[in-house]
């Protein structure tokens, strides 16, 4: 499954860090990624591949301190050819 | 005031009197802010030994447990006892130095990056890269171990902040957010409650991080429901509780395995559904619905799907479940369970028997008494053969399952709680793991018992090379111990050894009587296994007990 997630998180680097760490380690992997940094954030989306169900990943990120928001922007089936 | 003196100021103002450490460079300054300061500090003789007597501290007590160590290999030797922490949900403060901040990023000497290390072993952590933000970061972070699910909180201080002059400033938390469960959940709860005729409880470490041990009671008593507990559970459901089935999971009892397989309703309160416990979770209670109470929201539904959960803590989510009682069918079933599977001691032969000696010690010791284990066999024999009355008594490393946790976590309960009695339950080769804090035990004289139950082996990994590897014993050998009495009197301590049966009960009645601190080394047979066990990847009903040694 191909997921479109948007989070909002701290703008200090080591948040940054932390929520790929989780990420990769709850068994996503990044696809693409865009940073925006605005005044004491960092808006950020990200395309995510896995086979576990999102709320898997999106709880643990919710847990992270640094973290403000996570909004599930869409998920779709990877189509076969992909 | 200087940052070192404030970090010490700031955590006498929160209650904390004791911390352990070990000092170096690049926390000097702090050091010597503690010189004289009303907090005190134990020296251990390894970081790693600060860590666990800083959880030995915390779990002993559910206060937050302090330790100290400097940059580089100082906090290197924390990480092990983070990542315990981490795993068992235990309220820890870790305290390191670092280079100056000029300094960071140039490969100084003793420069690790802690912050980038800490974050899979940390529930939170910190660099401090400003003097003015010390205050409100020290006071986040011990609020962050302590509250929600507690955990492992690392703040890293570069010394050239430990110099600078700060400003104390009060913080508070924000919003101290409080999960509170839905309502809708709740109804949905309540009408599995009344509709399940075979319900079961499933308890974990929760119970004690809640300190919800009386909600717990008051839910048992009134639907006297049978109920099950994980190794860290031990102790929250009271020993006088009628139905109550004991241990689950891999060395788990029979009672309780099988009870799990066969309930319809599972009321799962503060556990995770660990591997360790579910055996193969496709047929971990296939035929019951659930009901999940947990503070983290983030531990319902990870591995199995519920039928209704109830995010919140504990003290608040138990005490709003309604409460039939429980048929007395099924309640009967449970308890003739019980008595056709306990524990039997009559062990045939002269030597020692281990399951014998812990429930030996286990009567004869103080219902308050605190008991640590190392990690193999011997903590599973801890678990299945002795009782105890509330989980901060039964310290025993679950998630991560470390050796070398038993020796410093005793001497952190020891230190925290002066007044009872203290033991640790250790492994010929777990008591290796740590032995260098015998110097902590004879520094500050702490009547910490220690016993050793000696197979001579890794015996936890040679029953595995038994069953699951053809015998074929690889590097599990420990036939050329120490002579862990002469070792332990290097320290001051005195002990005995044993070996056979007949010497046990006086043994241990010498131990459990001795005023200071006491080494019981004693030997078993070198082939004795943990009964029951489920072999890896079968359902809990799959135990395996007893084979031909
Ligand atoms: C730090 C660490 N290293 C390795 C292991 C793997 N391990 C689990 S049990 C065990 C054997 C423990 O032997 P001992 O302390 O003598 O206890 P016994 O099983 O013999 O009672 C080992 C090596 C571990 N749990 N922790």
């Amino acid at each position: 499954m191909r997921h479109q997630v948007n989070i909002q998180v701290n703008n200090k680097s080591v948040a940054v860090e932390r929520f790929l760490r989780v990420t990769r380690h709850r068994g996503f992997e990044l696809v693409n990624m865009s940073l925006a940094s605005a005044d004491t954030h960092y808006r950020v989306n990200l395309e995510l591949e896995s086979d576990r169900p999102l709320y898997l990943l999106t709880q643990q990120l919710t847990k992270l301190v640094e973290v403000d928001t996570v909004e599930v922007v869409s998920t779709q089936q990877r189509n076969a050819s992909a | 005031m200087t940052g070192a003196e404030l970090l010490i100021d700031l955590l006498a103002k929160h209650g904390v009197k004791e911390v352990f450490g070990y000092p170096g460079g690049a926390i000097m300054p702090i050091y010597d802010a503690l010189y004289g300061a009303p907090v005190k500090h134990y020296l251990t003789r390894h970081e790693q030994g600060a860590g666990f007597a800083a959880v030995g501290y915390a779990r002993s007590t559910g206060k937050l447990g302090v330790c100290f160590a400097t940059s580089g290999p100082g906090a290197t030797n924390l990480i092990t006892s983070l990542a315990d922490a981490m795993m068992d949900s235990v309220p820890l403060l870790a305290i390191t130095g670092q280079v100056p901040t000029a300094a960071i990023g140039s490969d100084a000497f003793q420069e690790v990056d802690v912050l980038g290390m800490s974050l899979s072993c940390t529930k939170h952590s910190y660099m401090v890269e400003r003097a003015e933000d010390l205050a409100e970061i020290l006071q986040e972070a011990m609020h962050l171990a302590m509250s929600g699910r507690p955990g492992p909180v690392l703040v890293d201080i570069p010394k050239d902040i430990q110099l600078a002059q700060v400003t104390y400033q009060p913080w508070l938390a924000a919003d101290d957010y409080k999960p509170e469960f839905c309502q809708a959940q709740l109804a949905i709860a309540n009408e599995l409650l009344q509709s399940a005729s075979k319900p079961l409880a499933y308890v974990g470490g929760g119970v004690q991080a809640a300190d919800a041990q009386n909600e717990l009671m008051d839910f048992l008593n009134k639907t006297q429901m049978p109920v099950v507990s994980t190794l860290k559970a031990l102790g929250s459901v009271l020993p006088e509780y009628d139905y109550d089935l004991g241990m689950l999971g891999m060395h788990g009892g029979k009672a309780a395995n099988l009870a799990v397989q066969d309930c319809d309703l599972l009321v799962c309160i503060g556990a995770r559904f660990d591997d360790r416990v579910t055996g193969n979770l496709a047929k971990f209670a296939a035929n019951a619905k659930v009901i999940h109470l947990d503070i983290d929201a983030a531990e319902v539904g990870k591995r199995k799907p519920v039928d209704a959960s109830l995010v919140a803590d504990l003290k608040d989510s138990l005490t709003e479940l309604t409460t039939p009682l429980t048929q007395s069918d099924w309640r009967a079933h449970c308890d003739k369970m019980n008595a056709d599977f306990a524990w039997r001691y009559d062990y045939p032969g002269e030597l020692v028997y281990a399951p014998y000696l812990l429930n030996k010690l286990s009567q004869l010791m103080p219902t308050t008494g605190v008991v640590c284990c190392d990690v193999g066999q011997h903590q599973m024999w801890v678990a299945q053969h002795m009782k105890f009355s509330h989980p901060s008594n039964h310290l025993s490393s679950g998630g991560a399952g470390t050796m070398g946790f038993g020796l410093p976590a005793a001497i952190g309960a020891q230190i925290a709680r002066p007044q009872d009695f203290v033991v640790t339950v250790s492994g010929d080769g777990s008591i290796m793991m740590n032995i260098q804090e015998l110097a902590t035990i004879r520094r500050n004289n702490l009547p910490v018992k220690i016993l050793v139950i000696d197979n001579q082996r890794l015996g936890m990994v040679r029953q595995w090379q038994q069953l699951f590897f053809d015998g074929r014993y690889s590097e599990t050998n420990l036939s050329d111990n120490p002579d862990f009495v002469a070792l332990a009197a290097v320290f001051g301590i005195p002990g005995e050894t044993i070996t056979r049966a007949d010497q046990v009960d006086s043994a241990v009645e010498k131990m459990v009587a001795s005023n200071g601190p006491y080494i019981l080394h004693a030997c078993i047979d070198d082939k004795e296994n943990v009964w029951p066990l489920v072999p890896p990847g079968a359902a809990n009903d799959q135990m395996l007990t007893e084979v031909a040694k």
